[in-house]
C-alpha cells in the first residue's frame, strides 16, 4: 500500500544514428495510496514507457519517482516491491501455477517454504484457480492463464500493481466480466494499481482517476466524469466517449446586443455571453458537442423554432444498437460537414430523412482552434451527473 | 548535508553495480576472454610472427620487424600456383554446391513421403569428418578399380587417374566435397523454403502460374538470405579446406594442381618450419575471409538479424 | 500445407497412371538416385572393409563379398590401432563440448535477455569469430601450448597420481582450443533461441525480485534444454571430425594423445601401397559414434546446422 508519485518524469530514447525521441515529456502524476489510476491513450502516447519507469525495466531520463516518498529513481526492478502484470501473462511456462505463484516470494521474501505454499493456496483460493495449481501454462485457457498472472501479482502482497494492457488478449465477453472482477479485487486489496490500456471503456469504467497522455504529454488527470464532461482540451474530448464528440471549426462573430455568434461551413451558433467572456478575443475556435446531447427531429413534423441553436440536416446512416441508434447526418443544405448523433433505440429514423438537428446550449463546448485548449465547457449538474455515454 | 558527497558516491557506485552490463558481465565476459585470448590475440600474435624471420626451432626474435615475408609472397611460384587453385576451388565449389543444394530442398520441398528420411540421408556426408570421407573418396577414385572409373567405364571412357593427374586433381577434389556439403546447402535452403508463408504459393497457384514459373519467379526470389548464408560458410570452408586435401594425399604435399593457401600454409609452417612464412600466408587467408565476413555481418547488422 | 495443394493441382494437370501421376513417379525415381549418390562411396566402402585380398580384386567395389570372400581382421588391425584414439578424442570431445555449451549459454544469455549499450559491437565479435580460419591462429596457438604454456612440465606433480598419464596435458590443451574456438558457434545457436524467449517473461522473474543470475538460473536454463541437446549433438561431431588441432598440437600419430581423426589420417600407409580394406574399416570405427549420434539424433543435428 503506497502512495505514487511522478514529479516531471521524463524518458529520452536515443536511437543507433543518435536521434533522440522524448517518448515521456513531464510527467507529474500523484497517485493517492489505494488508488486505481488508469493511464489511457493511444498506441505510441508514452504510457506503457511510463508503467515500465515506475518497475524499474526502464530507466529514468529526468525527473523522480516516489513511492511513500521515497525516491526510487535508481532502485533495481527487484528491489521496489511491485508486480506487474503483462500483455501476454509472461508465465514461467515450465513451471506449474503453483511454482509461478511462488516464483516471486521465494526470490524476493525470507518466507519458509511452508508460509509460501499456504500463501500461494489462499489466494489461488480467492481467485479460484485453486483446482490449477498443478498444471503447466500451457494447459490453461485464456482467460484462465489471464487469471493465474493475476494471482501471482496478488500473492506477493506488493506496494504497487502495475498493469500492462492485461485484458486486451482476452476476447470480449471474458474482458467485460474481467474488468468487473479486477475492480472488485481492487477494492478488496485495497492496493494502489498503475493500469495501462488504449481502450477508453476499460479506462472510464475501471479506473478511480483516469490519466490521458498523448504524444508523451500528459493531457488530464481526472475522474473519469471529469474527463468526461470536462476535457481539458480537445483531445481528451475527442479519446474520452463513444461515439466520438462531434467537432466543427468555427469563428467568432459578434452579435448584436449580447453573446456571439459562431460561424462554421453548416453551423451558425449564437451563444450567449458567459460564454464569449470565455472565449476572450480569440477568433478560431471548435466547437464540441456529445452526440447523446444533440436532438434530432423530423422537419416536416413540427418545425422548431429557430433559436440560432438548429441546423437542417439529412440522415445518411441509421446504426442501432439495440437501446439506442447512432445515426450519421450530413449538416447543412450541401451536406459538407458531418455529425453522429446517438437517439433512443425505439425512435423512427430512417437514412434518407431529411431532420432537424438542435445543438442545446448548456451542452456544448468550445475549445481554442490553436492550442486545442478548452474554452468553455458543458453545464454538468453537481446534484445529478449525466450517466456517461461509452 | 555533509555527507552529501559520500552518499552521492555512494549511489554513483551503487548505481554503477546495478546497471546491466555490470550485472551480465560474468555471463559473457570469461567466454568472451576465453574466445578473445584465442581468436582475436592469436591473429594479433600472427601478424606480429608474419613480420618476422622465425623458422626452425627455438624462439621467434620480435627485434626485427619487416614486410620481406609478403615480399617473399610475390616472389613464390608455388604461392601463385595455390592462390590460383583456391580460387578455383572457392568458385566451382561454392556455385556447384549452391546450385545442386537448391536443386535438392525443391525436390525436398514438394509433399515427399518419407522426405526426412531422404533429407537426412542427403546430410549424412556432412556429419561426417572430413578424414574419413577423404578414404572413400581415394577408393572412389581409385585408377584400377575405382567406382568413378568402372562406372564411366560403362560408357567406354577412361580410366582416369583423378587424384593423380594435376588437369583433373581439383575437378575431382571439387565434386568430393559438393558431395559432402550439397546436403548443408539443401538444409538452408529448406528452412528458409518452409519459412515462406502457404498463401504464396496458393496466390501465384491462382494467378496461373505453373509449377515451374512458380518456383522461379516467386519462391526462388525469396531464397536470397538464404542463399547469402549459405554461401559465406561454403567460400568460407573453401579457404580453409585442409583437412579433406591433407588425407587425401597423406601429407602436407597435395598432388601437383591442388595445392591452395591452406595447404601451402601448413606445409610452410608445420611441414617445413618456416614459421613466419606460414604465419603471413595465414594473414593473407584471414584479410581472405574478412572480405567475406565483414560486409555479411554489416549487413545481418543492418538489417538487425544480429 | 503448400504442399498439398501444389500436388493436387498437379495430379489434375500431369498424366494419370493409376493415381500416380508419371511426373510423381520421376520425381520419386529422381530422390532415390540421389540417395544412390549419396550412399555409394559409404557403401562401397563398407563393403570393401570386410574383403580378403582376393575378394578385393576380384569382385566389384560397390558389391558385398562372396561367402569366402569376407574377413573381419581388417576391422580387428584397424580398431587395434584406433582403439586408443577413440579413448583419446572422447576424453577432449565430450569435456570441451559440454563447456561449450555452459560457456556458450551464458554468453548468450548475457548479451540478449540483459540489455546494455555496447553489446552489438561485443557480439560481432563473437560472432566474426565464427567464420575465422583456423589457419590463421595455427601457428601461434602451437607458440602458445608447446613454446610458453607446456602443460606436460608444469603439471608434472599430477602425473605421479594414479589414473593420471602425463598425455592428458595435451588432452588438457585439445579440450581448452577446442573450447574456445567452438564457443562462438554455440553463442550464436543459443542467441537464436533466446531471441524469440518473451522478454515480457523475463521482465517478469526480475519484478518478481529474481537477479540476473537466479533468472538465467531458473528460466532460462531449464527453458533452453532443448536447445542444450542440439548444441551437444552438434558439437560432438564437430568436435569428434576436426582435425587441423589434433595435427598441429598433437603432431604426430605415434603421440599417446593422438586423436582418432589424426591416427586415422596415417592408416594402413606403406611401401606397398594403400591398403584400403583396412582404411575403410579405419574411417569407420572412426565415424562410428559421429554416425551413431546422426542416425539417432539427425533432426537435432540438422537443427544445428541451420542456425
Amino acid at each position: 500500500m503506497a502512495e505514487t508519485q511522478l514529479d516531471d518524469v521524463r524518458k529520452v530514447f536515443t536511437e543507433d544514428d543518435g536521434n533522440e525521441i522524448v517518448a515521456v515529456n513531464d510527467v507529474s502524476i500523484d497517485i493517492e495510496d489505494g488508488e486505481f489510476l488508469v493511464l489511457v491513450g493511444p498506441s505510441g502516447c508514452g504510457k506503457s514507457t511510463t508503467l515500465r519507469m515506475i518497475a524499474g525495466l526502464e530507466s529514468i531520463t529526468d525527473g523522480e519517482i516516489r513511492l511513500d516518498d521515497r525516491v526510487i529513481n535508481d532502485l533495481p526492478a527487484k528491489e521496489r516491491n511491485i508486480a506487474m502484470v503483462f500483455q501476454s501473462y509472461a508465465l514461467y511456462p515450465h513451471m506449474t501455477v503453483r511454482e509461478n505463484m511462488a516464483f516471486g516470494l521465494e526470490e524476493s521474501t525470507d518466507l519458509s517454504d511452508d508460509e509460501i505454499a499456504t500463501r500461494v493456496e489462499e489466494t489461488a483460493e480467492m481467485m479460484g484457480i485453486d483446482p490449477l495449481l498443478d498444471r503447466k501454462p500451457e494447459e490453461l485457457s485464456g482467460g484462465q492463464q489471464q487469471r493465474v498472472a493475476l494471482g501471482r501479482a496478488i500473492v506477493r502482497e506488493p506496494a504497487v500493481f502495475l498493469m500492462d494492457e492485461p485484458l486486451s488478449n482476452l476476447d470480449a465477453k471474458l474482458r467485460a466480466q474481467m474488468r468487473t472482477e479486477l475492480q472488485q479485487l481492487q477494492e478488496q486489496l485495497e492496493t494502489t494499481t498503475v493500469y495501462v490500456t488504449h481502450d477508453q471503456t476499460e479506462a472510464m469504467t475501471m479506473g478511480d482517476r483516469i490519466a490521458i497522455l498523448n504524444d508523451g504529454e500528459l493531457q488530464q488527470v481526472g475522474t473519469p466524469l471529469e474527463c468526461y464532461h470536462e476535457p481539458a482540451n480537445a483531445f481528451v474530448a475527442d479519446f474520452i466517449g463513444e461515439p466520438a464528440m462531434n467537432f466543427f471549426d468555427v469563428t467568432r462573430r459578434n452579435a448584436d446586443g449580447d453573446g456571439a455568434v459562431l460561424v462554421g461551413e453548416t453551423l451558425e451558433y449564437a451563444v450567449s455571453n458567459d460564454i464569449t467572456t470565455a472565449i476572450g478575443d480569440r477568433n478560431e475556435l471548435v466547437l464540441g458537442v456529445r452526440p447523446e446531447d444533440i436532438d434530432i427531429q423530423h422537419s416536416d413534423g413540427n418545425p422548431r423554432r429557430a433559436d440560432g441553436h438548429t441546423v437542417p440536416a439529412t440522415v445518411t446512416v441509421v446504426e442501432p444498437t439495440g437501446d439506442e441508434n447512432i445515426v450519421y447526418l450530413d449538416l447543412g443544405e450541401d451536406g459538407s460537414e458531418t455529425a453522429i448523433v446517438t437517439i433512443d433505440g425505439m425512435s423512427r429514423i430512417e437514412a434518407g430523412d431529411s431532420v432537424v438537428a438542435h445543438i442545446p446550449e448548456d451542452a456544448i463546448h468550445v475549445f481554442d482552434g490553436k492550442t486545442n485548449e478548452a474554452l468553455h465547457n458543458r453545464r454538468v449538474e453537481s446534484s445529478e451527473p449525466r450517466a456517461p455515454n461509452i | 548535508m555533509t555527507d552529501g558527497g559520500t552518499t552521492e558516491e555512494r549511489s554513483t557506485l551503487r548505481r554503477w553495480l546495478d546497471s546491466d552490463i555490470v550485472q551480465s558481465s560474468p555471463f559473457w565476459l570469461p567466454p568472451f576472454l576465453l574466445m578473445g585470448f584465442f581468436v582475436y590475440a592469436a591473429i594479433g600474435w600472427n601478424l606480429l610472427l608474419s613480420l618476422t624471420e622465425y623458422s626452425g626451432f627455438g624462439d621467434p626474435d620480435y627485434s626485427n620487424l619487416g614486410l620481406h615475408n609478403y615480399r617473399a609472397m610475390l616472389d613464390d611460384p608455388g604461392m601463385w600456383a595455390a592462390t590460383r587453385n583456391t580460387f578455383v576451388l572457392l568458385v566451382g565449389f561454392t556455385v556447384v554446391c549452391l546450385i545442386v543444394g537448391l536443386l535438392l530442398a525443391l525436390l525436398l520441398d514438394r509433399e515427399i513421403r518419407f522426405s526426412r528420411s531422404f533429407r537426412t540421408i542427403y546430410l549424412l556426408p556432412f556429419a561426417l569428418s572430413f578424414i574419413v570421407t577423404a578414404q572413400f573418396w581415394r577408393w572412389m577414385y581409385n585408377v584400377n578399380n575405382g567406382i568413378v572409373n568402372q562406372f564411366i567405364g560403362l560408357f567406354g571412357i577412361g580410366p582416369y587417374n583423378w587424384l593423380g593427374s594435376p588437369k583433373l586433381v581439383l575437378g575431382s577434389v571439387i565434386f568430393a566435397l559438393v558431395w559432402q556439403f550439397s546436403g548443408y546447402t539443401m538444409i538452408i535452403y529448406l528452412a528458409a523454403l518452409r519459412s515462406i508463408p502457404n498463401d504464396q504459393y496458393e496466390a501465384a497457384r491462382v494467378d496461373g502460374a505453373s509449377t515451374v514459373r512458380m518456383y522461379w519467379r516467386v519462391i526462388v526470389p525469396q531464397l536470397r538470405p538464404a542463399m547469402v548464408s549459405a554461401t559465406v560458410t561454403l567460400v568460407l570452408f573453401a579457404l580453409k579446406a585442409f583437412d579433406f586435401l591433407y588425407a587425401t594425399f597423406d601429407g602436407y604435399r597435395p598432388r601437383r594442381g591442388a595445392d591452395i593457401l591452406a595447404t601451402k600454409m601448413v606445409r610452410e609452417s608445420f611441414g617445413r618450419s618456416e614459421w613466419a612464412y606460414g604465419s603471413s600466408i595465414a594473414l593473407m587467408l584471414f584479410v581472405l575471409s574478412l572480405g567475406v565476413i565483414a560486409p555479411y555481418l554489416y549487413n545481418q547488422y543492418k538489417r538487425g538479424n544480429l | 500445407m503448400s504442399e498439398q495443394t501444389i500436388t493436387t493441382e498437379e495430379a489434375a494437370t500431369e498424366h494419370e497412371t493409376g493415381g500416380i501421376s508419371i511426373g510423381r513417379v520421376g520425381l520419386y525415381a529422381t530422390l532415390v538416385g540421389l540417395v544412390g549418390f549419396y550412399l555409394i562411396p559409404i557403401e562401397s566402402g563398407l563393403v570393401t572393409s570386410i574383403k580378403t585380398p582376393t575378394a578385393l580384386q576380384e569382385t566389384f567395389p560397390f558389391l558385398p563379398p562372396a561367402g569366402s570372400g569376407i574377413t573381419v581382421e581388417k576391422w580387428q588391425i584397424a580398431f587395434d590401432y584406433l582403439a586408443p584414439g577413440m579413448v583419446n578424442s572422447m576424453l577432449f570431445t565430450i569435456p570441451s563440448t559440454i563447456l561449450c555449451a555452459l560457456l556458450g549459454s551464458m554468453a548468450a544469455y548475457g548479451l540478449t535477455l540483459v540489455d546494455w549499450r555496447g553489446q552489438i559491437a561485443v557480439l560481432a565479435l563473437f560472432i566474426a569469430g565464427i567464420f575465422v580460419p583456423y589457419q590463421a591462429v595455427i601457428v601461434p596457438l602451437f607458440q602458445f601450448w608447446s613454446q610458453y604454456m607446456q602443460l606436460g612440465t608444469r603439471l608434472s606433480f599430477l602425473w605421479g597420481l594414479p589414473l593420471l598419464e602425463p598425455h592428458y596435458a595435451t588432452i588438457l590443451e585439445l579440450i581448452i582450443t577446442h573450447t574456445a574456438y567452438g564457443i562462438p558457434i554455440v553463442t550464436l545457436l543459443f542467441r537464436s533461441q533466446y531471441k524469440t524467449m518473451s522478454e515480457e517473461m523475463i521482465e517478469a522473474a526480475r519484478l518478481d525480485g529474481a537477479s540476473v543470475w537466479r533468472v538465467y538460473r531458473r528460466i532460462v536454463l531449464p527453458l533452453s534444454i532443448p536447445m542444450f541437446a542440439v548444441v551437444f549433438i552438434f558439437q560432438f561431431t564437430q568436435i569428434w571430425n576436426e582435425f587441423l588441432f589434433s595435427l598441429t598440437i598433437i603432431g604426430s600419430t605415434n603421440d599417446p594423445a593422438a586423436s582418432a581423426t589424426l591416427i586415422l589420417s596415417g592408416l594402413g600407409q606403406s611401401l606397398e601401397g594403400t591398403d584400403y580394406p583396412l582404411r575403410m574399416a579405419g574411417a569407420f570405427i572412426t565415424a562410428l559414434p559421429t554416425l551413431l549420434v546422426y542416425v539417432l539424433f539427425a533432426d537435432k543435428f540438422a537443427e544445428g546446422v541451420q542456425t
